[in-house]
């Protein structure tokens, strides 16, 4: 089954030449000739006219443009202009260059908030991920694993801001935290853990990673079920070990479900705002600050559309040229990197 | 006439048709609406940013209902942001609130610059001249020498102080700062905190309160872009506050316990609030008897006027109002004396109209003491700063408790940011 599944895997440019050489078929050197041998697909369409109309394909498409046009790429567009001007919520807005992102690189609150917002793309993707793929390796194939991995999602559930809430009453000094220290006998039962840059960061990336770890542990679960059982019974027939398996087998062929985990801890992180707006409104000053806390204080509180659409068009542009390294560096259109 | 065409006509006449049923039921229903005027209500959309008070403004639009045939439809909101942003998109629409709420001070100023508030000068006249509105809390309404909105509510800011442990100590309200601070320094050799402090939202309520009790000119000029950040009198009253920070007088800025909760397990003794307070303290359950209230004695002692902070929240009708006539009607109803009673009673707080019925003696005591012509109302900071400015202070505030060595720097940062406001602003 995989050897014919194989046969018919498709790489950018063209299907992949070993698998055609090995089923008899030689590779067509034209870029039009391997596209064409994809084409069957489409022939079956062609044989219906009165849906290949013109007409009739942008009729079925229209709506759909109408809708991603109306309400994401016009918002967007909206925003970048408004980034030029001075508005400031009423009247209209004037025309100010680019005055806001001058602005951007004068203001202590963007240092704070690039600063900050680096450290939970750090440590927002790495402690979740590699707690929930930890959870998911310890718990996987073993007697009720599901019950063990139950509890770890089931804050997932819970709204970024509900987990902000509790987490608040937990570190708030004379808190959770602080009883269960003095209780114990330990230091840092009156500490203010939200009040001093880092801890106050390091204390809402621990928050974020308690919602996060379990949906990561899930998935890495799913990638799991989709490792060959028969490859991991070869290597063990080769005398590998338990860690060796782990390191040299199950890890690689996890490569798949990193990417996609990582890849969605990293857009999660760059765009943090519940969590640390519930918890300490990026204060005291600008400490815990983040880039999408900085941009909604900066358009909603201080009415300063104008500079806080200049943030949001430089949090998209960060965004956008992280997710597309990352991608380009991890996958190819049809398939993984190996 | 081509087939076409035809079919045009007949299109057009079926419209027409439909058009007069429509029509005709329309202008039945207007003509069934005029018989039973006597019975009809008209009813308003009062939008808010107090959804938790939808029930408060249901029954006023009720008592409303019966007084002048205005019935009130609340559409509350619990972020302010989100209400100031949709309030301020609304202007620019043709889907426009009847009445709204907003905020007095720089943020009154905007709108009205963008004249999208209707004036209220007339109802404001009369409402002196029969003595339901005063001209002290005029002179907070009035932008140009016009009157915009009226209020939906004062509250004057007092120190809440639990009582149990004023009577544990032996201690009673004082009459002078000093002796306010005797008070917090005999709490603190019993190991009691005396003063509640946040750092958010709510930083700034102690810096208002150490330089209005010190030099109110000084806290107006600022507010007006006439003073700097870095007046002497300002950088005094940074180091007075960070002298209190370190005789351990606050509560940990970073505790996120609701302040009503700590005033009533004694986990504070004392709490600066605006009156709107008992409210929160009937929320958490405290009697009556556990709590009281006294006027901030100001630190300077040689003022010509003892000044009170005090906080307005105005309700107004937009220019272009979908029912002009029935919303104005409404916001001149509100500034007598039965509504303003009603509101008072069910928010346990001082009604805006003099007349009205305090719903508690020690709240009476409060009207009664900010009434009086050797009283100056000291706008809070909150409505009388900039939002801009204010949005840096607020932060800077935060900063400031945790780390109070480094006052100057952040002076400078708010002095930045309001030298930035009042550079495109003219100073009022």
């Amino acid at each position: 089954m995989q050897a014919e599944a194989d046969r018919f895997e498709l790489k950018a440019g063209g299907v992949r030449g070993p698998h055609l050489k090995s089923a008899g078929l030689s590779v067509p050197r034209s870029a039009h000739a391997r596209r064409r041998l994809i084409r069957p697909f489409r022939a079956s369409y062609r044989s219906k006219p009165q849906v290949t109309k013109p007409t009739a394909t942008a009729g079925f498409i229209a709506p759909a443009v109408v809708v991603v046009v109306a309400l994401m790429y016009l918002p967007f567009l909206y925003s970048v202009y408004i980034s030029f001007t001075n508005y400031d919520g009423l009247g209209s807005p004037r025309w100010d260059g680019i005055a806001n992102y001058v602005q951007l690189f004068h203001d202590p609150e963007m240092v704070d908030a690039i600063r900050n917002t680096a450290v939970w793309v750090v440590a927002g993707v790495v402690v979740p991920v590699a707690l929930g793929l930890g959870l998911a390796i310890l718990t996987y194939g073993i007697r009720h694993g599901g019950w063990y991995r139950l509890p770890f999602l089931l804050p997932y559930a819970m709204s970024g801001a509900g987990v902000a809430v509790i987490w608040g009453f937990i570190l708030q000094p004379g808190g959770a935290l602080g009883d269960v220290l003095k209780t114990l006998g330990l230091p840092g039962s009156g500490t203010a853990w939200l009040s001093y840059w880092p801890d106050s960061t390091i204390a809402m990336v621990i928050a974020s990673a308690w919602q996060a770890t379990g949906v990561n542990c899930l998935l890495f679960v799913v990638g799991l079920q989709a490792v060959p059982v028969a490859v991991l019974e070869a290597a063990e027939i080769d005398g590998a070990r338990a860690f060796t398996k782990l390191w040299r087998v199950t890890l690689p062929l996890l490569r798949p479900m990193t990417i996609v985990v990582v890849g969605l801890a990293i857009v999660a992180a760059l765009k943090t705002f519940d969590i640390v707006w519930v918890m300490t409104q990026g204060g005291p000053g600008y400490t815990s600050t983040t880039l999408a806390t900085a941009m909604y204080s900066q358009t909603f509180v201080a009415d300063s559309y104008g500079y806080g659409a200049a943030i949001a068009v430089l949090l998209t542009v960060v965004t956008g040229l992280a997710s597309a390294v990352y991608l380009k560096q991890q996958v190819q259109v049809g398939g993984v990197k190996r | 006439m081509n087939k076409s065409n035809v079919a045009f006509t007949t299109r057009r006449k079926i419209t027409a048709i439909a058009v007069s049923f429509v029509a005709g039921a329309f202008g039945l229903t207007v003509v069934t609406t005029s018989t039973a005027q006597a019975s009809s209500v008209t009813t308003i959309k009062l939008y808010n940013d107090k959804g938790a008070w939808d029930k408060y403004f249901t029954a006023v639009g009720n008592l409303a209902k019966k007084d002048i045939g205005v019935g009130v439809q609340p559409v509350g909101y619990t972020n302010e942001d989100t209400y100031d942003a949709i309030i301020d998109a609304s202007f620019r629409t043709h889907s426009k609130p009847n009445v709204f709420t907003w905020h007095t001070g720089a943020q009154l100023q905007e709108i009205v610059s963008q004249k999208d508030v209707v004036s209220t000068s007339s109802i404001w006249r009369e409402g002196i001249a029969k003595g339901d509105l005063t001209a002290g809390v005029e002179k907070y309404y009035t932008v140009g020498g016009r009157q915009y909105c009226v209020p939906l509510y004062v509250s004057y800011y007092v120190m809440y102080y639990n009582k149990n442990i004023f009577t544990k100590y032996h201690l009673s309200p004082p009459s002078t700062w000093s002796g306010l601070l005797q008070i917090a320094k005999t709490l603190k050799s019993h190991g009691v905190t005396p003063f509640y402090a946040t750092d958010v939202l709510f930083s700034f309520l102690w810096f208002e309160q150490l330089l209005v009790g010190s030099n109110p000119t000084l806290y107006n000029n600022l507010e007006q872009g006439k003073a700097s950040y870095l007046s002497p009198g300002v950088i005094s009253v940074m180091k007075e506050w960070k002298t209190l920070i370190a005789d351990g007088y606050f509560t940990n800025p970073a505790v996120t316990t609701a302040p009503q909760t700590l005033l009533k397990t004694g986990a504070v003794a004392m709490e600066p609030w605006g009156t709107w307070f008992t409210g929160n303290m009937k929320l958490v359950g405290a009697p009556p008897s556990s709590y009281g209230m006294f006027v901030i004695p100001p630190e300077n002692t040689h003022l010509a006027k003892l000044p009170i902070i005090f906080e307005t929240g105005p309700m107004c009708v937009p220019t272009g109002a979908p029912n002009m006539s029935a919303d104005m009607s409404f916001l001149k109803w509100w500034t007598t004396p039965a509504p303003e009673s009603y509101w008072a009673s069910v928010t346990s707080d001082t009604g805006a109209d003099p007349k009205a019925a305090a719903p508690s003696a020690s709240i009476e005591a409060i009207d009664k003491y900010a009434s009086s012509p050797k009283v100056q109302l000291i706008n809070r900071y909150y409505e009388a700063t900039p939002a801009p400015i204010l949005n840096t202070a607020l932060s800077e505030f935060g900063a400031f408790m945790v780390n109070p060595k480094g006052y100057m720097s952040d002076l400078k940062t708010i002095q930045a940011a309001a030298a930035q406001y009042w550079s495109s602003h003219s100073a009022s």
